[in-house]
């Protein structure tokens, strides 16, 4: 039985129309039906074809269309016309980028540090002595040094300094051949920073979607430079989900060799390509941890990792408009 | 079984030719199509009622018979399949 999936990767090629008021997918000849009430967003891999007449509906159904490009790379969403809008929030949460920047970007970066103590610290129970020096040191001295900063760039540095760091802790967690020497994007040079790259995509596409549910104007971000172009709050949101759904999803994959570098790769390009197959695996992995369960502390329900992303959006509205304390999203809390 | 919030809905239906294409119509906004007279897949408890509200506009309550099943989710029934259906409308990557 497959898992039901609002969520739909397209990967062939083919036409997307609308009939009947819903969603067609014509592929080889072949109509596809998808269920308009029961789709939320869609994920175009492939050349599809699309009229406004399709735009016009997904727009009045708020669905959301990420497209990424032959080689995986993201390009672009088609973004429907905002429904929730607060001009209140949106004048707040300028506000709050003027004034209250340094607390929530601030909360962000040891939110990063505690999620990755919590995924090393499972490799530290099992044997790995290694790290206890960086286990340590995000545990006790990141907090300290986040709290110490006032200033934007110097809080950047600190998280430069955890991610790179985290980079290292990755030969010995992963086999000789996902080694990583250093992170390299645009294009990533190597199937661990390949994967890397993807994974983030996907997940920053998520936290698009998950975004669009809220009041939250995706363009003011607090840790990253609200920047024209990007959609730069969902940088931010996605920075501490990261090592909880995308590093995650890797370990799993290449530890238990559902990625391999000689199938999934692409050989011509010095494998630095996740190929078709490749990618199918790794969504496959990715989609199934996001709706994986867990018990929600606060709210003393079970909720998915999807929802959690929402849940986070949720909290920075409450921090802007009723200074609740804003704490992202911790593994080991569950809240 | 009255309180139970039903999310997952199998749809069976059994129509005159005449309103066959109206009623599929209907069900494929709603609902994945899985054989030829069936549908079935996630909906919320507001949806299921505007679902009915449209069939119930397009069927001859004399002749025409749809039925629904309702469970909580798609993992609270055991299914066993045989043959090949050709497309599977329900995976994650098409």
């Amino acid at each position: 039985m497959s898992k039901s999936n609002e969520t739909r990767y397209i990967f062939s090629s083919g036409e997307l129309f609308q009939k009947d008021f819903s969603i067609v997918l014509r592929k080889d000849e072949k109509n596809i039906y998808l269920p308009i009430k029961d789709t939320r967003e869609l994920y175009c891999f492939n050349d599809i074809t699309l009229s406004t007449k399709m735009l016009q509906l997904l727009s009045k159904a708020g669905i959301i269309v990420h497209f990424f490009g032959y080689h995986g790379n993201y390009i672009g969403t088609f973004y429907p016309k905002e429904q929730l809008i607060s001009g209140r929030l949106t004048v707040a949460q300028a506000l709050a980028y003027k004034d209250k920047r340094m607390m929530i970007a601030g909360a962000i970066v040891k939110g990063i540090a505690r999620n990755i103590y919590f995924v090393l610290y499972h490799y530290y129970r099992h044997g790995k002595n290694e790290f206890k020096d960086y286990l340590d040191w995000l545990r006790k001295d990141v907090p300290n040094l986040v709290d110490k900063t006032n200033d934007i760039n110097q809080l950047l540095r600190v998280e430069g300094a955890i991610w790179a760091k985290f980079y290292q802790s990755f030969r010995t967690i992963l086999p000789e051949s996902f080694a990583m020497n250093k992170r390299v994007k645009r294009p990533p040079d190597n199937p661990i920073n390949a994967l890397i790259s993807f994974g983030n995509s996907l997940l920053y596409t998520k936290v698009i979607t998950e975004i669009y549910h809220t009041h939250l104007d995706q363009a003011i971000s607090f840790l990253h430079e609200p920047a024209e172009r990007r959609f730069s709050l969902s940088l931010d949101l996605s920075e501490v989900f990261k090592p909880v759904l995308v590093f995650k999803t890797i370990f799993d994959c290449v530890n238990n060799r559902k990625i391999t570098v000689e199938k999934h790769f692409d050989k011509k390009l010095n494998y630095a390509l996740l190929n078709e197959s490749g990618r199918k695996v790794f969504i496959e992995a990715f989609e199934e941890r996001l709706n994986q369960a867990f018990e929600h502390q606060t709210l003393k329900r079970r909720c998915s990792y999807k929802h959690a992303i929402r849940l986070d959006g949720y909290k920075l509205i409450k921090f802007i408009m009723e200074e609740k304390s804003f704490t992202p999203f911790s593994l080991e809390d569950k809240k | 079984m009255k309180n139970f919030n039903y999310n997952y809905v199998i749809l069976f239906y059994d129509v005159g030719e005449k309103r066959v294409t109206k009623v599929f119509k209907i069900c494929k906004q709603y609902l994945k199509h899985y054989q030829k007279s069936v549908f079935r897949g996630h909906i919320t408890p507001g949806n299921f009622l505007e679902l009915k509200g449209k069939l119930k506009k397009v069927i001859d309550p004399e002749y025409d018979f749809i039925t629904f099943i309702q469970t909580m989710s798609e993992s609270s029934f055991h299914e066993e399949s045989m043959g090949n259906t050709g497309i599977d409308p329900e995976s994650l990557i098409i």
